[in-house]
């Protein structure tokens, strides 16, 4: 029972990794600003045309024109710290620039990339700042974690399926006797493998249940035990599985076991 | 119908369990199996209901060459029959009503029927007032009563039995064989193994001789 709850375990915890990085990923995405550092140059006329081309992609939801004063105050407002040094300052060193906010739909990157190439290139754009390289990270992290995940828990889950295999082939040889009785007085092979196959499902599902219940403690307990982390803290912040998750891994646990007793039982029907 | 054709059946090389067993058991019939310790007698029983197979000779039961039953549906033959096996094979672990109730239970019968059933037989073996006893707590006959409700609670249409009075007195083993014969008069078919000559004497009309694996002897054919 040991090793099936420890492999639903850590199969848990790596799941639930995956959920967290995958959400914030997420909200990185649904906050998406392309900022685009206007010329000083830039006519109205060329400001007001990149703000057309801008908001006629399909992919923008809203444009907002920052202006080199609005640029100023906020950044006096968000750095109080640093507003001396403006002060020295004889001249405001911000640009204007054009605030995209993505639709939530998470966009495509490539679509993002390519939109943001086609606004560069046109007169009055200068620069271009865009966090989507934040959320490619993020979900690539994603996919490690639940690709470990499934690695770790994999080998663990194999070895599950052998020991549950064995254990119920350690039950099929005490109930040897009983199997050759029912065999001789007409039982079906079904009708004696379904109570086999029933402990099997119950050993694997009981496992997998047992290790979800250990994984909501430690996601409960966790935060209690490490204290602030700070940055850190969203990312350690663990977040219970789905409950599609859930049900699926009480559902592996039940097929690994089913598996483990066909397998086992299987060897002593054959004649 | 039971019929055998050159059956052979070896264990270990050079001697043989049985050799070239040709026999037919009509409907009906009530055979006695006897002959020496070793003689093939507990053989002759398994092979006819395909605990063990022969390595020659065909065996047909009421048109079916049971040889040719593929192993998942061996069952089909085996709810046909009832057996008694020497060893008596009974679950310790269960009650006397459980044993019994194995063959109904694997017929899928109803509960209520399974134990208006298995009462009825315990009954007939006098065994109903020890129902919910463990066998490892009954005599060594009462066990053996035990065995042979198993093998007629399902009213089968070939009984086969082998010693089952081996460790009866006299008495009961009477008692055994006069149930047997009236399970025959229902219309089963049954075959003994045995090697009590003084019940043989008195029940058995048909009897089958074998010495060292071979048919020496049949009353009837």
């Amino acid at each position: 029972m040991t090793i099936i709850c420890l492999s639903f375990l850590i199969v848990g915890v790596f799941l639930s990794l995956s959920n967290n990085l995958q959400h914030m990923a997420r909200e990185l995405s649904t906050n998406m600003v392309v900022t685009f550092f206007l010329d000083k140059a830039a006519t109205a006329a060329e400001i007001k045309g990149i703000e057309q081309k801008v908001l006629g992609s399909p992919l923008v939801s809203e444009v907002k024109v920052v202006g080199a004063e609005e640029a100023r105050d906020r950044f006096q407002k968000n750095f109080p710290d640093l507003k001396d040094i403006l002060a020295n300052l004889k001249i405001n060193p911000f640009p204007s620039s054009l605030e995209a906010r993505l639709k939530d739909t998470a966009p495509a990157s490539r679509e993002v990339a390519k939109l943001v190439q086609d606004v560069r290139r046109i007169k009055g754009v200068e620069d271009v700042q865009f966090n989507q390289d934040w959320v490619d990270k993020m979900q690539s992290l994603s996919r490690l974690a639940k690709a470990v995940g499934f690695f770790l828990g994999g080998i663990l889950m194999l070895a599950s399926f052998f020991i549950i295999s064995n254990v119920i082939k350690l039950n099929v040889i005490a109930r040897k006797n009983e199997i050759e009785i029912l065999r001789l007085v007409g039982a079906t092979n079904i009708f004696i493998r379904i109570p086999f196959l029933f402990e099997g499902i119950a050993l694997g599902g009981l496992g997998s249940m047992v290790s979800l219940a250990l994984l909501l403690l430690t996601i409960k307990l966790f935060p209690v035990y490490i204290g602030s982390l700070g940055a850190l803290q969203q990312l350690l912040n663990f977040r219970y599985l789905s409950l599609f998750q859930t049900l699926g891994l009480v559902a592996t646990g039940g097929v690994i076991g089913c598996l483990g007793s066909l397998s086992s039982v299987s060897k002593f029907l054959k004649t | 119908m039971i019929e055998l054709f050159h059956v052979y059946k070896q264990y270990q090389p050079p001697q043989w369990a049985l050799s070239d067993i040709s026999l037919k058991v009509r409907r009906g019939d009530f055979y006695f199996i006897t002959g020496p310790s070793g003689s093939g007698k507990t053989t002759l029983l398994k092979i006819i209901f395909r605990e063990l197979l022969p390595n020659q000779g065909q065996i047909v039961i009421d048109g079916v060459n049971i040889l040719k039953i593929p192993n998942p549906r061996i069952h089909e033959l085996r709810r046909t029959m009832g057996i008694v096996f020497q060893d008596f094979r009974l679950l310790f672990h269960r009650t006397v009503f459980d044993n019994v109730a194995i063959p109904l239970q694997v017929l899928g019968e109803p509960r209520k029927e399974i134990r208006r059933r298995v009462f009825n037989t315990l009954r007939m073996v006098n065994l109903h007032q020890k129902m919910w006893d463990l066998p490892s707590r009954l005599s060594y006959g009462e066990q053996q009563r035990v065995a042979i409700a198993r093998a007629i609670v399902n009213s089968p249409k070939i009984l086969l039995a082998d010693e089952p009075t081996g460790n009866l007195d006299p008495e009961l083993a009477f008692e055994i064989i006069t149930l047997f014969k009236e399970i025959n008069k229902q219309g089963a078919t049954v075959i003994i193994g045995s090697h009590d000559r003084e019940l043989i004497r008195h029940f058995g009309d048909r009897i089958l001789f074998l010495q060292k694996g071979k048919l020496i002897g049949k009353d009837a054919l």
